[in-house]
């Protein structure tokens, strides 16, 4: 059962490269697609020891879901800590919807735009949508935003239309060193339950109480809140000339 | 263990909530608080509250008018406001104002025409041009006293503006400036600071004189001294650490030169109309209304836009706080400009200066007027 990119390329030796999306949807994704009765609840380990920050999982999110150039909904936040005045160390945090379980951008939407889905995802429905942001700034994690070309809320879906086809999401799919890992949670017999059971796990913003279904293994506490460091360059942006380009 | 960070790669967030969100906030909570001070020359009949209450009724009708329309231009998708009362969500405070704020609005506008009916007859008598169309506008009659009940009732949605306002900004946890008990009181507050700001100037414009000049200004001086004793509270409950969201809203900005400059201009924004309105109430309309205005303004575009440019999971700030560029400008201009236009045609046909305490029958003569 290969929910991450390394499992994948282990199985490429086994079969053809044309029954490859197969393989990398052979997992849960197709048990599930194929099982109607039993709805999984999906997750997402993301083991940081393994997360290189080469930006694929950034980049593959871009083109399978067409996010405009001025947002993401999924990035890999680079750091460099100083601990005790020793040698740097670089660390990656790849950054996306947690798909909380108790989500605080669900209640605070006006028309019910936002939903969460039987398999656990936090989704918005576009045609519903007033684009009002109230949930933009009700998410802790900064996962939300209003996408211009659309004018509705967007983020992260753990690319809903993939799963339902029995596939990967994009960023797990591409992901070269198998950091992100993507699974039924339900299944005490998925991968990732079974990271889950052997290692322990970090969530972001503990403190906001969300239940959220993205795990970290090796997260550092640091970096789990709002990281109190030094910025990294901003290039300066105007939201009014983001619409006025659109328009 | 000492850990120094270096964000090396981050992402940029816009702020969500542009400048019309800002105009909205500020213009309605005008309204609402203008509206509150309308009542006692209006619906309680205090007739010595009467050349206030003229002013403070014209600040809310058209600030009251202008405020939905700068709702509904932040909304990035205007044309489908109308699901807000279709998928009505109980949850969401913003839900519940989407309600609230057309029923102020519309109880408003009653209001103001029940004030006004006697004066709006009177007009449609006279052998002029446009009598017929006063006489349409006075609805056949010149009786008003049905405006005390409607007064009341624009009164509690009024209160109901506040609440909505107050809740639906303090309820965002992932906020934590905004996430504060006393932002509600904070708004209601500023609110009446920049109500009162605006009947000062036009208070001056229109020749109200010194007397009704003064009475104001020692009202602003109180709502000043609320909103100070309201800051100071604020501070001294986040040094203390005994209310813990006060600590983490302070936390969130205190590292930072420009919030602490920001705190500075506060003080001072207070500070200074609070003496002068004190020192010359009956001389200083001018300049304390503009600053108590651009107090109440920058109350909220550092909450909204300040806020926003504090990020929830990065490192240091956005550039939300003082974001450029034409769209966001013309945001803020094109919503005082509209504001400016009602206020032109509001004192050039509406008999203002002649609403008198509201009576029942159905006199043909206005209403005594002060």
């Amino acid at each position: 059962m290969d929910t991450n990119r390394r499992g994948f390329l282990g199985a490429v030796g086994r079969v053809t490269i044309g029954a490859a999306a197969s393989i990398a949807g052979a997992g849960e994704a197709a048990e599930a697609a194929a099982s109607p009765g039993r709805a999984p609840h999906w997750g997402m380990v993301v083991d940081l020891r393994k997360c290189i920050g080469c930006q694929a999982c950034t980049v593959a999110c871009i083109m399978e879901n067409h996010v405009p150039e001025d947002a993401f909904r999924t990035h890999v936040s680079v750091y460099e800590l100083v601990t005790d005045g020793q040698d740097p160390a670089m660390v990656m945090l790849p950054r996306l919807c947690n798909h909380c379980d108790d989500p605080p951008c669900l209640p605070v939407c006006p028309v019910e735009a936002t939903f969460k889905a039987e398999t656990g995802e936090v989704l918005v429905d576009a045609s519903k949508c007033v684009g009002c942001a109230y949930c933009v700034q009700a998410c802790p994690y900064d996962a939300r935003f209003v996408n211009h070309e659309t004018q509705v809320a967007d983020k992260c879906t753990f690319c809903i239309h993939r799963t339902r086809a029995g596939l990967l999401p994009a960023c797990v799919e591409t992901c070269v060193g198998g950091a992100r890992n993507f699974g039924d949670l339900n299944d005490p017999e998925s991968p990732v339950s079974k990271l889950l059971a052997a290692h322990p796990v970090s969530v972001l913003r503990p403190e906001m109480h969300t239940n959220p279904n993205v795990y970290y293994i090796g997260l550092d506490e640091v970096l789990d809140g709002r990281v109190t460091g030094e910025a990294a360059w901003h290039p300066p942006f105007d939201p009014g000339a983001s619409v006025a380009e659109v328009h | 263990m000492q850990v120094q960070i270096h964000e090396l790669v981050g992402a940029t967030h816009e702020a969500a909530w542009l400048p019309w969100a800002v105009q909205y906030f500020f213009l309605i909570a005008l309204s609402v608080t203008a509206l509150l001070m309308a009542l006692p020359g209006f619906v309680l009949g205090r007739e010595a509250s009467l050349p206030r209450a003229r002013l403070a009724l014209m600040t809310a009708v058209t600030t009251g008018i202008t405020a939905p329309i700068a709702l509904l231009a932040d909304l990035h998708q205007p044309g489908r406001f109308w699901e807000f009362f279709f998928y009505t969500h109980p949850t969401s405070w913003m839900a519940w104002g989407a309600w609230i704020v057309p029923g102020y609005v519309g109880l408003l506008i009653a209001f103001a025409w029940a004030v006004h009916r006697p004066a709006l007859w009177a007009w449609g008598q006279g052998d002029w041009r446009y009598a017929p169309l006063f006489r349409l506008l006075a609805l056949g009659g010149a009786g008003n006293g049905f405006a005390r009940p409607l007064g009341a009732l624009a009164g509690l949605a009024a209160l109901g503006i506040l609440t909505y306002t107050g809740m639906e900004v303090m309820v965002v946890r992932s906020r934590p400036l905004w996430n504060t008990p006393f932002l509600p009181l904070q708004f209601a507050a500023t609110g009446f600071v920049g109500a009162l700001g605006v009947m000062l100037v036009l208070g001056r414009s229109l020749g109200t004189g010194q007397a009704v000049e003064a009475a104001m200004n020692r009202t602003l001086a109180l709502a000043l001294g609320l909103v100070g004793v309201l800051g100071v509270a604020w501070f001294a409950l986040a040094l203390s650490g005994l209310s813990p969201h006060h600590a983490k809203a302070l936390a969130s900005v205190a590292g930072f030169p420009v919030w602490q400059r920001i705190a500075l201009w506060g003080a001072v924004a207070i500070v200074l109309p609070f003496g002068i309105a004190l020192a010359a109430p009956a001389r200083s309309g001018w300049i304390t209304g503009l600053l108590a205005i651009h107090a109440a303004w920058m109350f909220r575009w550092t909450v909204f836009m300040g806020g926003q440019a504090v990020p929830k999971v990065g490192s240091g700030l956005y550039d939300a706080l003082m974001p450029t560029g034409l769209a966001g400008l013309m945001g803020v201009i094109g919503t005082f400009g509209l504001w400016l236009f009602l206020l032109i045609a509001y004192t050039t046909f509406v008999p203002w200066d002649q609403a008198g305490v509201p009576k029942s029958g159905t006199a043909s003569e206005p209403a005594r007027s002060f």
